[in-house]
């Protein structure tokens, strides 16, 4: 107990010490996350748009390969990754193996599927009178998909924080093409793996705690932007 | 002019629809009656560009149109159970004046006059949740004419609403179309609904206009009072024939006579039905199951249903002769 004791102490006095790398390593972590998350939710909140409301040769086969690569590890991500990105590799010539762009690039992997599926179940759940009802008023494409997805919005901003939460959380791919370098690809799941082998483990639940304070702060902002959150009111 | 030309709409490989023709004229009034199932939901969507026919077309003003486009702004359709977006009664009805690109001042007038026009003027700050299923029918019927279509479709409009709730509706129809030129379409299951209220009635049946309906329903002028000693026994004039009915209504009336409920033979029979008319057979329609449609001229045209076995043992033949009988209490008023 004591250890634990200890170690919770030292994180505290880590987190209110503004200390340069354990924020460096929690700015760039969110950094990642976002970026990723937006690309990730961007293209894919739009194909689970299209999965749930258009019908087209391949749709089932696209709904089965999405809602299976929602499983898929992400250190395997990472490794076919590394072989796109390596210097023999056909995206080599980027030079982005062990970047932080790396790392963004197995987010969006890992959290494309995520959106799409979660948005094509948040779409189908949507009463279909309200897409037809939004037409025959006169919206066209664009506006009938906003109407869906307001009525949606609850779910959607589901599928973003969980797609966040997934990509913050994500060690496998990360370590993988980041390669975990102090001060330039170093985020918190690789940092906290790392300092735990080493036996620091104050500084990896100090970290650990940033962790789960960014994914808190994540949520709070969507819940705001969506209103009135979780009152079953329309 | 909103048209259907050559529609045959299927579900799976299933036929839902199968029409030849159908139009809604400029200003016109439209109903399309017909049992649960018999298509006219599926009709409505297809007028209103909802959902494209598999064969066929659907035409406005003679040019072919989809779901895309401008036409859509035209015809406008309310369901049977339609439902509100997110949001106020107010931002509800606004939704399609917005894309209309109406500014502020023109969304409040429009709103206002119509909410006026529905009576539910009272309801326009609150949310779904807080109506009932009849408001929220009244409210959607609002939400399309604010858009002021050229068609207004209507699916069973009445179905979650009281007789003055009913009524406030037909009203609000009726002022719209005094105001500017509205065709109405509207699909019931209630033939009182459908006669009371429409210029021209078409009936459905399996996904097919039939003739039948509207062909044994008549608009008479009910007299006061009934024959002596029998009370409530009316003889009313249809065309050039004399029907008895049993009836305490007194005035403007649809009469209707459920073809199932005609005896058909070819000399009058000896019995208790008060009407008994001779004829001839003007078309003979073969239907499915073994059924035919026997439309005769017996002053006015009516249509009964027997089997295609009752037709050879009587030999009915189109232009040969033929007797319908029925009861006056088989004779339903509206």
């Amino acid at each position: 107990m004591d250890f634990l004791a200890e170690g919770f102490r030292r994180a505290l006095a880590l987190l209110f010490s503004a200390d340069a790398e354990v924020y460096g390593i929690a700015l760039l972590t969110l950094k990642i996350g976002l970026l990723a998350t937006l690309v990730a939710c961007g293209l894919g909140i739009p194909a689970g748009f299209a999965l749930a409301t258009k019908s087209f040769w391949g749709r089932r086969a696209a709904l089965t390969v999405v809602n299976t690569a929602l499983a898929f590890p992400t250190v395997v991500i990472g490794l076919l990754l590394y072989g796109l990105l390596s210097r023999r590799g056909p995206l080599g010539g980027l030079e982005w193996l062990y970047t932080w762009q790396a790392i963004v690039v197995g987010d969006v992997l890992l959290a494309f599927p995520i959106a799409a599926a979660l948005a094509a179940a948040a779409v189908q759940g949507v009463d279909p009178r309200i897409r037809r009802t939004a037409e025959t008023l006169g919206a066209g494409r664009w506006r009938t998909a906003w109407t869906v997805a307001r009525e949606a919005r609850f779910a959607l901003a589901a599928v973003i924080t969980t797609a966040f939460g997934h990509v913050v959380a994500e060690i496998g791919s990360a370590m993988t093409v980041g390669g975990n370098i102090r001060g330039q690809t170093r985020t918190l799941t690789t940092a906290v793996a790392l300092y735990t082998s080493q036996g620091d483990f104050g500084l990896a639940l100090a970290l650990g705690l940033i962790l789960l304070l960014l994914a808190l702060l994540v949520n709070v902002a969507l819940q705001a932007l969506q209103g009135r959150g979780g009152v079953h009111h329309a | 002019m909103l048209e259907l030309v050559g529609v045959v709409h299927r579900y799976e490989r299933r036929v839902v629809l199968d029409i030849e023709r159908f139009q809604v004229p400029p200003g016109s009034r439209v109903a399309i009656v017909g049992p649960n199932g018999s298509g006219k939901s599926t009709l409505l969507r297809l007028l209103a560009l909802l959902e494209r026919p598999t064969q066929g077309e659907v035409r406005l003003d003679g040019a072919v149109v989809t779901g895309s486009g401008s036409a859509r702004r035209r015809v406008t359709l309310v369901e049977q159970r339609p439902v509100l977006f997110r949001g106020t009664v107010r931002e509800n009805m606004e939704f399609g004046l917005r894309l209309r690109g109406d500014g502020r001042t023109e969304m409040n007038r429009v709103v206002d006059n119509v909410a006026g026009l529905l009576g539910i003027t009272a309801l326009l700050e609150r949310r779904r949740h807080e109506l009932s299923d009849g408001e929220v029918q009244r409210v959607a019927v609002a939400r399309a004419l604010a858009v002021e279509p050229d068609v207004l479709l209507l699916d069973e409009p009445t179905s979650s609403a009281d007789r003055a709730a009913a009524q406030t509706l037909y009203r609000a129809l009726a002022e719209e179309r005094a105001r500017r030129p509205l065709a109405i379409c509207l699909a019931s299951h209630q033939l009182e609904e459908a006669y009371r209220w429409a210029d021209d009635v078409r009936a459905l049946a399996d996904g097919k206009l039939a003739p039948v309906t509207p062909e044994t329903l008549f608009r008479v002028e009910l007299p006061a009072g009934g024959a002596a000693g029998d009370a409530g026994l009316k003889h009313v004039c249809v065309g050039s024939i004399e029907v008895a009915v049993t009836t305490d209504k007194t005035g403007p009336a649809i009469l209707a006579v459920p073809p199932t409920d005609i005896f058909v033979s070819r000399e009058p029979l000896a019995s208790s039905a008060r009407n008994v008319f001779s004829g001839r057979v003007t078309r003979l329609a073969h239907q499915r199951a073994g059924v035919v449609h026997v439309t005769a001229d017996v002053g006015v045209e009516l249509v009964a249903v027997i089997t295609e076995e009752a037709v050879r043992d009587l030999g009915l033949v189109p232009g040969g002769p033929v007797v319908f009988s029925f009861k006056a209490s088989a004779v339903r008023v509206f």
